[in-house]
Formats: C-alpha cells, sequence, structure tokens
C-alpha cells in the first residue's frame, strides 16, 4: 500500500509536466496552423475566382469575360475590373491575359479590320495569334499571358496569371 | 502610365510610344450647396481618367489631378502647362473635366468635358459599364488627335 502513495514531489513533477505540456502544445500549435495554413490554402485553390460563364456557353469565338475581385493597394481599395479573353481550343479552355506585352494596353479581339481573326493593340499595332503568339514584325516582344483555368460547378474559374503555355 | 517613379522611367526610356499626356482638372466648390457635387465630379474624373489609363497604358501618361477652386482659375494654367507638356516630350496633351469653365479655351488646348456621373450610390459592375461607356466618348477624341501624328 504505501509503496504505491505517491509522494508530495511526484504527485508535483507530474502534475507540473502535464500542465507544462499542455502549455507547450497551447503555444506550439497555433504556430504551426500559421505555419502551414498558406501551404494548405494553396492547394485548396483559394486563389480561383469564379466568373458568371457557364462552360458550356465557351465558344472558340475569344470573349471578354470580367474577373471581379477587390485588391488593396496600400490604403486604396481599387475597383478595377480584369478582364479575360475567353474560348475553346478542342476540348480545352483558353484564358489570355488582355495585357500586351509591349507596354501594358488592353488588347481588343479582332478589332483590327484587315486581320480579323488576330488580337489587336490600338496604341502602337500590336499584334498576337489567336493562341496568344505575338506577330513578329509587331512592337509586342512576346506572347500573351494566360490565366489558369478551372471548372466550378459549371462556371468558369480563373486563377493565377502564368506564361503563355499554347505557344510552343 | 501613371505619373510615379517607374512609370516615368517608362516614359524617359519610350518617349516615341508613350506620346501622350492627360491631365484631370478638378474643380473644387467647397460653398455647402455645391461641395457634393464637387465631390461627385472629382470622384467620377479620378475613376474616368484611371479607366482610361488601364486601357491606354502604353500610350499615354496620366498626370495627378491639377485642382483649383472658384478664385484660383485660371485660364492661362493649362496653355502653359501644355507648353511645358510639350516640352518634355508629349506630342499630344489632353486636358479632361467636368467643368465648363474650361471649355472657354478648347480653341487653344485640347480640352474634353465631360458631365459628371454620381458613382457612389452603383455597385461595381454597373460602374464598370458606366466607365466603359464614358470611356467610348472619349476615344474618339484621343484616336482623331492621334491619327493626325
Ligand atoms: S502597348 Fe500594345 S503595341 Fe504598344
Amino acid at each position: 500500500m504505501s509503496n504505491n502513495r505517491v509522494s508530495r514531489r511526484q504527485f508535483l513533477s507530474y502534475t507540473l509536466t502535464g500542465v507544462g505540456g499542455f502549455m507547450a502544445a497551447g503555444m506550439l500549435m497555433p504556430m504551426l496552423r500559421f505555419a502551414i495554413d498558406p501551404v494548405l490554402q494553396s492547394h485548396a485553390g483559394g486563389n480561383f475566382i469564379k466568373t458568371e460563364h457557364k462552360i458550356a456557353d465557351i465558344t472558340e469565338k475569344p470573349v471578354k469575360v470580367d474577373l471581379k475581385f477587390e485588391q488593396v493597394d496600400a490604403w486604396y481599395k481599387s475597383e478595377v475590373t480584369n478582364v479575360a479573353w475567353v474560348f475553346k481550343q478542342g476540348d480545352q479552355i483558353v484564358a489570355l491575359s488582355p495585357v500586351c506585352k509591349h507596354l501594358g494596353c488592353m488588347v481588343d479581339w479582332g478589332s483590327d479590320s484587315t486581320h480579323p481573326d488576330q488580337f489587336f493593340c490600338s496604341c502602337h499595332g500590336g499584334r498576337y495569334e489567336k493562341n496568344g503568339n505575338n506577330v513578329k514584325g509587331t512592337p509586342p516582344l512576346g506572347p500573351l499571358d494566360e490565366y489558369e483555368v478551372k471548372e466550378e460547378d459549371g462556371y468558369l474559374s480563373l486563377g493565377p496569371i502564368r506564361a503563355n503555355t499554347l505557344v510552343k | 502610365m501613371y505619373f510615379n517613379a517607374s512609370d516615368v522611367t517608362s516614359f524617359m526610356a519610350q518617349k516615341e510610344f508613350i506620346d501622350t499626356a492627360i491631365v484631370p482638372l478638378v474643380s473644387v466648390d467647397l460653398t455647402p450647396e455645391k461641395m457634393k457635387q464637387s465631390g461627385t465630379e472629382a470622384d467620377f474624373l479620378l475613376s474616368l481618367t484611371s479607366f482610361i489609363e488601364q486601357q491606354f497604358k502604353g500610350r499615354l501618361l496620366l498626370m495627378p489631378p491639377f485642382s483649383s477652386s472658384a478664385t484660383l482659375k485660371n485660364e492661362d494654367l493649362p496653355k502653359q502647362l501644355e507648353a511645358q507638356l510639350h516640352n518634355a516630350g508629349f506630342k499630344h496633351v489632353f486636358f479632361i473635366t467636368c467643368d465648363h469653365f474650361w471649355t472657354n479655351i478648347g480653341e487653344e488646348v485640347n480640352v474634353i468635358w465631360l458631365p459628371a456621373i454620381p458613382l457612389e450610390s452603383m455597385d461595381r459592375g454597373v460602374k464598370n459599364s458606366i466607365l466603359e461607356d464614358q470611356l467610348r466618348q472619349v476615344i474618339p477624341m484621343l484616336s482623331t488627335k492621334w491619327a493626325q501624328i
């Protein structure tokens, strides 16, 4: 009986270790969460923005799709709506960035009557083929960028912008 | 391009491409009856000019707004500013405003006058389509000048 008795010293050390353990866990858990969360989030696709366009409505003809989100630069909340030129190529949905790779104007599809099947930049006459490839001899030096695309409940979602993957 | 260090650097390097300056002329009216309207005008003008900037970033430099109140308005300001902008290398200079005062000098400098549309009560989608409509009014004025070279 007396062998099993817990001395005051043992009792204290057990309880303190226990409490200390909880305290350490209490501190470490949130730290771990903060450290890991961003990684988890990007896997969850937090950067994709759902548009109002149905995947089924997308055809081979590029259309302008609005991308609405709030962007906060310093103290100024900007309401600039981004756009994408969206079309179907085979079974693949393509969303090109409208930002001209020359000096950054917005390009338009087919607005140059002599080249109705190209993207046209009215600033300095830059032209791009449908896949975004810049036409040699016009000012732009690279192809149009591309959005990552995803389907969400039948609607088109657009993700981060990356370099053009269609132009080989 | 905006009037900030990095965009101005691009302008310096690409003067043959960035050949146009846009100057918003904002009128600040501080009388109790007109102050709110004045706020609407400023808001509209700044939203519209930054929208224009987004569309034509590679062709134009949007200057910070030049503001004046009733007693400070001076027809010489745009004229002198235009001369200085030409000296700085801009082929085309446009003033854009909601105040009729400046249309008086429309003969001498390029003044684009637009009625202010109150944007404050609109949601983003409506606002954007309004701005797009207004942009469509402005584009022909820019492109006629651009076509003249
Ligand atoms: S910005 Fe598009 S051609 Fe120069």
